[in-house]
């Protein structure tokens, strides 16, 4: 009779705490607004886990503590506890219940996975690049339109190829709940539905070096009718014809352009990169204790051949050595739309100059 | 004066001068080949530095005299286990000394153990301190990075070296055994672990490195100079804990006391036999991920860089394949410790003991099963990602095994009104290790991973099971068998204060990290956005560190105190059946001085007039 | 500090004896031990070939791929033969056999490291076959697998090489007996041991896949 009572307290207990644990994460372990249509099985997931965890803390506490006052040693008792063995049934009983738990889990979770990663109709597909430490985004079926934020429809489900230039990164909104590294050498996809119109913020999830803290790029998700204004606006592009070269070196550096300013400040505060600010003609100390000075010369040669002169206090190989290809790529394709002559590198030095 | 003088002299100091010397050897012997063929040697030149490094664990070991014995059984001698301290010098010689009683190497590997914690926990309070407001305050980037990434691997040096200290005190005494199975090795696989660690910390101040624990390909082909020697330095590490595990198994297998059957095995041998198969093999593959690593950087192989045809997700499962299973041998030991004291304490039968003892062979056996569960966000295909999320859910249930065992032990049981700090470490890490465990199948179920993986989550899921499954059983177990191993009691009103301090502070910083990673925190960066609302929970984080890091000050003034000033402690305190509670304190240097043999069952608490041990007469010499 | 044990002076405690029997039950129990750890090394090397050669494999000489495998297998031979004289008291027969062990484990070693990888860069022909490979550290995966799978190998044939010395060295001077020869057996097993590592290396190299 007494073991009974006790039961029915447990019993009594454990719910009680299991539902009072429940609630409390809806305080203290709350997730953050979900944005997306993947996002809403997901969280249903997550509802059922927090369940489980709040019975299972509940379940185990609750009898420990239980243990510890109720059956706890009487003063003066100097006798010993019970002699039990052990019980193979109960033994089995709790290897065979939460083995069913766990197989219940893996089945809700592997049909929750086909539910989000499933083609569905309608598809966009966006390309995404990330190098440390930029990220950038190309529209392949909007005429490779090119964009430094990634500017969504909403309600269509938007299919991202993702692709690394060096290390690996990761993408993640954690409004769309989802996330997918991007590798170096291979392809991979991600599918978001983003269902709320909104700004939102992407950063890299996996470690990618000293910058990674700062490799965030901007998400909108914005009505089917803006994003067709936006990707016009955007085939449109810049006029570069119409620029000086000082705003053309500033568009080459932000990240719509080739995302110096990832390891390059313009205010003075060192990064991966030396700053810009107020490096024109200044003396610079180079790593193999030389001066030079930072002249027309030395900074065209800084940007196509970085590892030439390593200025002292940072490190070789971080920056890419192919900027001489990509920007001529990029001269001839603007030459062949706008029929002026670029030249991107003089472009950039212009800017650097104008940065005192 | 003499006491520096033996500290000059002593294994431990003259084996950091030969590690010096042997750095400056390797490096030099690179530069000298290239100056033979006309190049010249930058400072800091990295194949330099990495042969350097390799020649100065020899350099130690030589100058320590750990392989004195094994170079003479080269040349045909014959040679006398040395016991105690160098001739002429006090007790505590030994334990900055090759020695190779295994309770000194216990001692030893608990004391670098500490250590380790304190300097890889003081890296966390200063990261920390940084993380408490948004915006950069006193650290850069990079500082930043080689902090955590130091911060994890030298956490997990450090756990290594406390499991190799349990292991080592006890499994011999509880098995009834005079020492392991191989002394030397023994004295060989702690005292790898001292230039192992010098290496580590030599990365930082070599310029760091910003791969963190992991050192994924291909960021750790391009990290700075010091990724090079945290690889090295973490090779050795396992390369120490293959010779202890292959040495613990050995000495369970054929040094057993008469009648101590493997189910008639105090339940710590257990969590350490299962620990023990993990380190033996998975260490290797982690080891060829390390080498290949250090090969592609140094001696221009190609294995991950996808430019040459190489794979980065080859490095992942390589390192993986061990980095999972090795969490199983953090706990594994330190889940023994709590089913040893329960019974103790609450005067009852270990509930289930052969479930328990097998369960902690499932854990490890299904622990190689799941590796690929820290890769799900990888771009694996589907066809691997679901059979590993289901082997991945099963681990639980041997886990579950554990905690319903340890519930019903207590269940009934009688349990001291007061709890002494043992016990109250008992109660603590069920807790904080439930807490980690459940907050695990999440995890391992992928959609709800998509989220998770990254961010403070995760950081807040291994904290606690590290905290839970090692650190609070290991306080455990150092105060319980303190009077065994000084002699001596420690301060109890110091021991509830540490403990008081401990638990609430953990849960703070546990739940706070947790509770950031859901709202979007990620891991591993210096600054966040303060719009996500989690500057308040980051400050509680930071004042949660500090509380811990003073707690765990307090133990260790105790420790040093009470070893001092306390009077003699009784044999045995707790009333324990075990072997080694029945002689005296400090243990003889042979454990016991005439055998034991097994009669009756270790946990038959409150069965009068059981027994599990007695001595037995010498057997009559044949010859 | 206090001290761990009672009594720490040299003289009165004695470490008890431990039966010849159990310590060489440890041995042998150790070394198989270590013996099933280094699988783990040799197959994550295996499994590594795989993954990034799949179904090909570089150009290389069969011939000296052959030859070597040939040779690796007849030590082990001789290493047996000189394990089996040992156990029946055959010193002289025990001490040549070691050594023709060694000196075609070595005769191996020199084959991979100077012909197949050619660290001489030299340049030969015996009758119109080439006798120095071409594959380089630095050629993409081809390379790096090649040398870390044979690399690894040898330093086990070198490591080998010394421990046949060092029995060799010591039996000269009549340490192994029938009963007691424990260095002999451990030295034979693991020599055994590596050339089975390498019979699953040799056609995971040389001949599964198609040739790039
Ligand atoms: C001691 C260390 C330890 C332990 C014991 C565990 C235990 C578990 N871990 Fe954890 N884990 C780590 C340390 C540990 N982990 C570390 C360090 C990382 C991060 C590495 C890095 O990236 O740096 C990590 C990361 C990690 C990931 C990868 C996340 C990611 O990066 O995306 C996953 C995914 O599946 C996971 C799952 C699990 C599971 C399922 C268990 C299970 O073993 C838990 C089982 C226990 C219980 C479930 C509770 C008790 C059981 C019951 C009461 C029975 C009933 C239960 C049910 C019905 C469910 N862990
Ligand atoms: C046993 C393992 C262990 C332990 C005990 C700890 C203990 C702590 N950890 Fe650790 N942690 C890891 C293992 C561990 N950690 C691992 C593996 C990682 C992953 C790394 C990676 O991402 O690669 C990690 C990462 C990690 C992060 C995430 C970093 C990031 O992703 O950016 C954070 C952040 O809060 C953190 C905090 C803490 C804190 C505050 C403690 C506190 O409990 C520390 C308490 C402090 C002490 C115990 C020291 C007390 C002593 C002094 C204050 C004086 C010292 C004086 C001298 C040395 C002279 N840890
Ligand atoms: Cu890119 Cu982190
Ligand atoms: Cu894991």
């Amino acid at each position: 009779m007494g073991r009974f009572r006790h039961f029915i307290n447990i019993i009594i207990l454990v719910i009680l705490s299991t539902v009072a644990l429940r609630l409390l994460f809806d305080v203290i372990l709350a997730l953050p607004m979900a944005a997306s249509a993947e996002a809403r099985p997901i969280d249903h997931l997550f509802n059922g886990h927090f369940w489980m965890i709040s019975f299972l803390f509940s379940l185990i506490m609750v009898m420990m503590i239980y243990s510890i006052f109720v059956f706890r040693r009487a003063d003066g008792d100097e006798t010993d506890g019970p002699h039990i063995h052990g019980n193979s049934k109960l033994e089995i009983t709790w290897t065979v219940i939460p083995l069913m738990v766990v197989l219940g889990f893996g089945v809700w979770g592997a049909f929750t996975l086909n539910e989000i990663t499933r083609p569905k109709d309608g598809e966009m597909t966006v390309n995404v690049t990330g190098r440390q430490w930029s990220w950038s985004f190309k529209y392949p079926e909007q005429g490779d339109a090119a964009a430094a934020e990634l500017v969504l429809p909403v309600n269509r489900t938007i299919v991202l190829k993702m692709n690394a230039e060096d290390v690996i990164h990761s993408f993640w909104v954690p409004e769309f709940r989802v996330k997918q590294d991007l590798v170096p050498g291979r392809e991979t996809t991600l599918r978001i539905t983003p269902t709320e119109i909104g700004n939102y913020r992407l950063r890299c999830a996996e470690i990618c070096g000293q910058n990674h803290t700062t490799m965030e790029a901007d998400v909108k998700v914005v009505s089917a009718e803006d994003f067709q204004a936006w990707i016009e606006q955007k085939s449109a592009g810049p006029s570069f014809a119409d620029m000086t070269p000082e705003e053309r070196g500033a568009y080459w550096a932000s990240t719509e352009g080739f995302a110096c300013v990832a390891c390059h400040t313009t205010d003075g505060t060192p990064s991966a990169g030396p700053t810009w600010q107020g490096l024109y003609m200044h003396n610079v100390k180079l790593a193999d204790g030389s001066t030079t000075e930072a002249n027309d010369e030395y900074l065209h040669n800084s940007i196509i051949d970085p590892n030439l002169q390593i200025v002292d206090g940072f490190l070789p190989n971080v920056m890419p050595g192919n900027f001489g290809d990509r920007f001529a790529e990029r001269e001839q394709e603007v030459g062949a739309a706008e029929g002026i002559d670029l030249d991107i590198s003089a472009d950039l030095i212009a800017y650097i100059k104008s940065l005192q | 004066m003499r006491t520096l003088k033996i500290l000059l002299t002593s294994a431990l100091v003259k084996g950091l001068v030969g590690q010096a010397v042997g750095w400056a050897l390797g490096y030099s012997f690179v530069a000298l080949l290239r100056a033979l063929r006309g190049l010249p040697t930058p400072w800091l030149y990295e194949p330099a530095v990495a042969f350097g490094a390799i020649i100065s664990l020899l350099g130690f070991l030589v100058a320590a005299g750990v392989l004195a014995d094994w170079l003479r059984w080269i040349v045909g001698k014959k040679t006398e286990l040395k016991h105690g301290a160098p001739a002429g010098q006090p007790g505590w010689a030994r334990y900055i000394n090759v020695d190779t009683n295994h309770k000194v190497i216990g001692v030893q590997y608990a004391i670098t153990s500490i250590l380790l914690l304190l300097v890889g926990g003081y890296f966390a309070i200063v990261f920390r301190i940084e993380l408490a407001q948004p915006g950069m305050q006193w650290l850069t980037n990079d500082e930043f990075n080689t902090l955590f990434s130091a911060h994890g691997i030298v956490m997990i040096a450090g756990i290594l070296l406390g499991v190799g200290a349990m292991v080592n005190y006890l499994v011999p005494l509880m098995i009834g055994a005079p020492d392991m199975a191989f002394p030397r090795l023994n004295a060989f696989s702690y005292w790898v672990t001292i230039p192992s660690a010098v290496i580590i910390l030599m990365g930082m101040a070599v310029g760091g490195w910003d791969t963190g624990w992991v050192g994924y390909a291909t960021l750790s082909l391009k990290a700075p100079l010091g990724v090079v020697l945290f690889l090295l330095g973490f090779w050795m590490n396992g390369f120490s804990s293959i010779a202890s595990s292959l040495n613990m198994l050995v000495t369970v297998t054929t040094m057993r006391a008469k009648g101590m059957t493997l189910f008639r095995m105090p339940i710590v041998v257990w969590g350490s036999i299962a620990a023990s198969i993990i380190q033996l093999t998975a260490t290797q593959t982690v080891g060829v991920a390390l080498t290949l690593t250090v090969a592609e950087r140094v001696l221009g192989l190609n294995f991950f860089d996808p430019v040459g045809g190489g794979d980065p997700i080859l490095y992942q499962h390589l390192f993986w394949f061990y980095s999972h299973p090795v969490v199983y041998v953090f706990v594994l030991p330190g889940l023994g410790v709590i089913a040893e004291l329960l019974p103790v304490f609450a005067r009852k039968p270990l509930f289930g003991y052969r479930w328990v003892a097998l369960s902690s062979l499932g854990i490890a056996l299904v622990g190689f099963l799941v590796w690929a569960h820290h890769m799900f966000t990888s771009g694996m295909d589907d066809a691997l990602r679901v059979p590993f999320m289901f082997s991945t859910m099963l681990v639980a249930v041997p886990t579950g095994v554990k905690f319903f065992s340890w519930v019903a032990t207590m269940w009934e049981g009688k349990l001291p009104k007061n709890p002494p700090t043992p016990l109250l470490f008992v109660f603590g890490a069920i807790s904080i290790f439930l807490i980690g465990g459940v907050t695990g199948p999440i995890l391992g179920t992928i959609p709800t991973d998509l989220h998770l993986h990254d961010s403070y989550w995760i950081v807040g899921h291994f904290h606690a099971t590290m905290f839970g499954g090692y650190i609070f059983p290991f306080f455990a177990a150092l105060y319980y068998w303190y009077p065994k191993v000084t002699g001596r009691m420690y301060k109890e009103s110091l021991g509830k204060l540490h403990f008081w301090l401990m638990l609430p502070a953990f849960w703070v910083m546990s739940i706070g990290q947790m509770s950031v990673g859901l709202l979007g925190m990620r891991r591993r960066v210096a600054d966040y956005d303060p719009a996500l609302g989690i500057t308040t929970t980051h400050i509680l984080i930071t004042l949660a560190a500090l509380v811990i890091g003073w707690s765990v000050l307090i133990m260790i003034y105790n420790f040093i105190a009470s070893a001092r000033t306390e009077p003699a402690a009784d044999t045995n305190p707790w009333g324990s059946r075990s072997p080694e509670w029945q002689i005296p304190s400090p243990i003889p240097e042979f454990n016991y001085v005439t055998p034991i043999e097994v009669v009756g069952e270790p946990y038959d608490y409150g069965l009068a007039g059981s027994v599990y041990t007695r001595t037995i007469a010498p057997a009559p010499s044949g010859d | 500090m206090s001290t761990i044990t009672a009594k720490t002076s040299h003289d009165d405690v004695h470490a008890p004896e431990i039966p010849y029997a159990t310590q060489l039950r440890s041995n042998r129990l150790g070394l198989w031990l270590f013996l099933f750890s280094e699988l783990f090394l040799f197959g994550a090397l295996f499994t590594t070939r795989f993954v990034l050669w799949g179904n090909t494999r570089p150009p290389l000489s069969q011939e000296i791929g052959l030859l070597a495998t040939v040779i690796l297998l007849f030590s082990s031979f001789f290493m047996y033969r000189s394990e089996t004289a040992i156990a029946y008291g055959d010193q002289p027969k025990f001490l040549n056999n070691a050594l023709l062990a060694a000196l075609m484990g070595a005769i191996f070693f020199v084959m991979v490291v100077v012909m197949e990888w050619n660290v001489f860069r030299l340049s030969g022909e015996l009758f119109g076959i080439e006798l120095f490979g071409h594959l380089k550290p630095g050629d993409g995966v081809y390379g790096g697998v090649f040398y870390a799978m044979t690399g690894m190998h040898a330093l086990h044939v070198l490591s080998g090489i010394v421990f046949i010395l060092i029995i060799w060295w010591n039996g000269r001077r009549g340490a192994f007996t029938p009963e007691r020869h424990w260095g002999v057996e451990a030295i034979a097993i693991y020599w055994h041991y590596v050339d089975v590592v390498w019979v699953f290396f040799y056609p995971a190299l040389y001949l599964m896949g198609k040739v790039v």
